[in-house]
């Protein structure tokens, strides 16, 4: 059993999460997740990860197989604790014979937000994601990505301590990722904390402090991003002129010749000086060394490679 | 604030359903009808007094006028313009709510609302009764209006028909919602619903097939487990009985100080004496038995429908 006192130190707390879907769809796998208090938490992985799933069980769309853990300090699927949460789910259909205010009134009530409060908060929202003259339109004329922006007005009508978000840029334009992301960090550093769902990789990078991948129902890496990209990181040596002399050499040393670029993985500068001495000495010119780090893309195809490398045996039944 | 949030949005489904106002229009319709028609005294005028006759079986005036008026508008009007055709309407037209409220995507905001999901059920289910509240309503009351207005019979009574009404449409309305969350498909509640209706019906009559012929009553078992099973549907067609009865409405008995028994030929003491059977099968009738048996079918039906609403993945 854990304390008191740790349990508050999450919002999010995720514990060998499992879910079944009928009697043979294994969602997910035994999920630990751990969500720090104002973080900006990105969750990403393939199409049927199980990322939606993971989501639905916390705001308890879904029920769970199996799950322990806390959300708020409060046990999973305790209702009072949503009262503090803000919601965006995927592929969300709202009634057509609504406008885009009465929606997020309508909505805010069931989340018990009191009226005056409903007011104003619907009015500041709408401004925010640029909506106003949309207030009093009907959602079925709505394009997708103005679904989308109402879609986050009504996550935060309850001013929530924890935003959880899928897809929350799916349909919008560049400006309106944008908006997103600022939106986000703002939400952070007013001390809230999100939680979200993306596939597109280059955003979570611009707005995550920590970030778990998710394959197949299980975590294959959690962590700060700085974390995940340590062991990842790669120097690429460019030179001129033509280098197969020494490429025997090179492999012999552990790195990789391309056209004109040697690359040598890892932080290892010792290996990397011995590439230039090899160069210099084959009367060739170093033109650049740059350390590349890998990017969340990078190490989402290294997981998926290595996952299909060595398959997981599949469990029929629990 | 939950459940008036629920009560608010039904409304606003309701009026964007084109059968409403379909059903707004014939309410209007009948209305205007029964205005055109006036009772004065024995004088009846038609199509706003351009027509004009004598008759004292609709005198306003005379106790026996008043129930034949008010009969006339039970049994005619409200009971087929609102018991029939107005009920089949209005389960065509809800029948979508639940699969528009359930779907995924649509549902999965408000689950994560702290409200339970039984109490959320609940809410909803009673939630778009607000289109047959609203029907029936202005239905009832604007007819009554007529009748005491233009008329000049006052009775009060006529107006709990609107709860009748109600009554009457939630014990088909369970089933459609029943249906609606096992199978998502407003098609599907519609049929199984009106077939739910016709199958009351007939098993409510069932009974009946014993009086025609007595000798199958020797069948003892089949006997009593028709009559048992009689009892367990909801009694859909009593509504024209429970209205009448609360509104005074005339009943066949009434009608009997017209003839002469005396006089009258073998004709009409057959009638007569048809009226007095149906009267006294009407009279038999239990107006607690009726309401009290539906509602246990009912409160089964619905939480046999909470159950499955809430243990469903959305
Ligand atoms: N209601 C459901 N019934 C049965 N299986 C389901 C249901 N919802 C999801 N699944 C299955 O669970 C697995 C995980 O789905 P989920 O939607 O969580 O993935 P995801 O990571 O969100 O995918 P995407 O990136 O495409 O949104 C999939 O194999 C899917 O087929
Ligand atoms: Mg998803």
């Amino acid at each position: 059993m854990v304390g008191i006192t740790e349990m508050t130190n999450w919002a999010v707390d995720l514990i060998d999460v499992r879910k079944i879907y009928g009697k043979t769809i294994h969602a997910l796998r035994g999920v630990n997740i751990q969500v720090g208090r104002g973080e900006i938490f990105g969750l990403l992985g393939p199409n049927g990860a199980g990322k939606t799933t993971l989501v639905k069980i916390m705001m308890t769309v879904v029920r769970p197989t199996h799950a322990l853990g806390t959300l708020l300090g409060r046990p999973l699927g305790h209702r009072g604790k949503l009262a503090g949460t803000g919601y965006l789910p995927e592929d969300h259909r709202f009634p057509g014979y609504l406008t885009g205010a009465q929606l997020l009134d309508y909505y805010a009530a069931l989340g018990k937000v009191p009226r005056s409060r409903r007011k104003v908060n619907a009015a500041k929202l709408l401004d925010r994601v640029g909506m106003s003259e949309w207030a009093t339109t009907r959602i079925d004329k709505y394009s997708k990505g103005m679904l989308q922006r109402l879609g986050i007005a009504q996550a935060l009508m309850n001013d929530p301590e924890l935003m959880v978000l899928d897809e929350p840029t799916d349909g919008l334009d560049p400006v309106g990722r944008r908006d997103v992301r600022e939106l986000l960090l703002e939400l952070k550093s007013a001390g809230k904390t999100v939680f979200l769902n993306s596939h597109l990789l280059s955003e979570l990078e611009m707005v995550c402090d920590r970030v778990a991948i998710l394959v197949d129902g299980l975590v294959a890496r959690q962590g700060t991003l700085d974390e995940l990209t340590e062991e990842t990181v790669e120097y690429r040596i460019a030179f001129s002129g033509d280098a197969r002399a020494i490429q025997e050499k090179v492999e012999a040393l552990g790195a990789s010749l391309g056209a004109n670029v040697i690359t040598v993985s890892g932080h290892d500068t010792g290996k990397v000086n011995a590439m230039i001495d090899l160069l210099r000495a084959a009367d060739l010119s170093v033109e650049s060394v740059q350390p590349h780090r890998f990017s969340l893309e990078d190490i989402l195809v290294q997981v998926l490679a290595d996952q299909s490398a060595t398959p997981v045996a599949r469990p029929v039944h629990p | 604030m939950q459940f008036w949030a629920l009560i608010v949005d039904s409304f606003r489904e309701s009026v964007d359903r084109k059968i409403f106002w379909v059903l707004v229009g014939l309410t209007l319709l009948i209305t205007l009808v029964m205005l055109s028609v006036g009772f004065a005294g024995e004088e009846v005028t038609l199509f706003f007094g351009m027509w004009s006759t004598e008759t004292d079986r609709f005198n306003p005036l005379s106790d026996i006028g008043r129930a034949n008026l008010v009969g006339f508008v039970v049994y005619l009007l409200a009971s087929t313009m609102m018991g029939w055709i107005g009920v089949t309407l209005m389960i065509i037209a809800t029948a979508g709510a639940f699969p528009a409220f359930s779907e995924r995507g649509a549902l999965d905001v408000v689950l994560a609302k702290p409200i339970n999901r039984a109490r959320l059920f609940l809410y909803k289910y009673f939630a778009t009764m607000v289109f047959v509240v609203l029907q029936g309503t202005l239905f009832f009351v604007l007819t009554f209006l007529v009748m005491w207005l233009r008329w000049g019979v006052w009775a009060p009574g006529y107006l709990l028909s609107i709860v009748f009404l109600v009554l009457l449409f939630s014990y088909l309305y369970c089933v459609s919602v029943l249906v609606a969350v096992k199978t998502q498909s407003a098609v599907a509640a519609i049929l199984l619903t009106l077939f739910a209706w016709v199958l009351f019906a007939l098993i409510h009559q069932a009974p009946s097939v014993f009086e025609t012929f007595p000798d199958l009553k020797k069948r003892r078992t089949v006997y009593v487990a028709v009559r048992v099973a009689s009892w367990i549907p909801p009694k859909t067609g009593d509504f024209p009985y429970l209205a009448a009865r609360w509104s005074q409405a005339g009943t066949s008995i009434d009608a009997l100080p017209y003839f002469d028994m005396d006089t009258a030929t073998e004709l009409e003491r057959t009638q007569i004496e048809r009226a007095r059977q149906v009267e006294e099968q009407e009279l038999a009738k239990n107006q607690f038995y009726s309401i009290g048996s539906s509602l246990l079918f009912e409160i089964v039906v619905v939480l046999l429908a909470m159950w499955t609403f809430a243990r469903k993945d959305y």
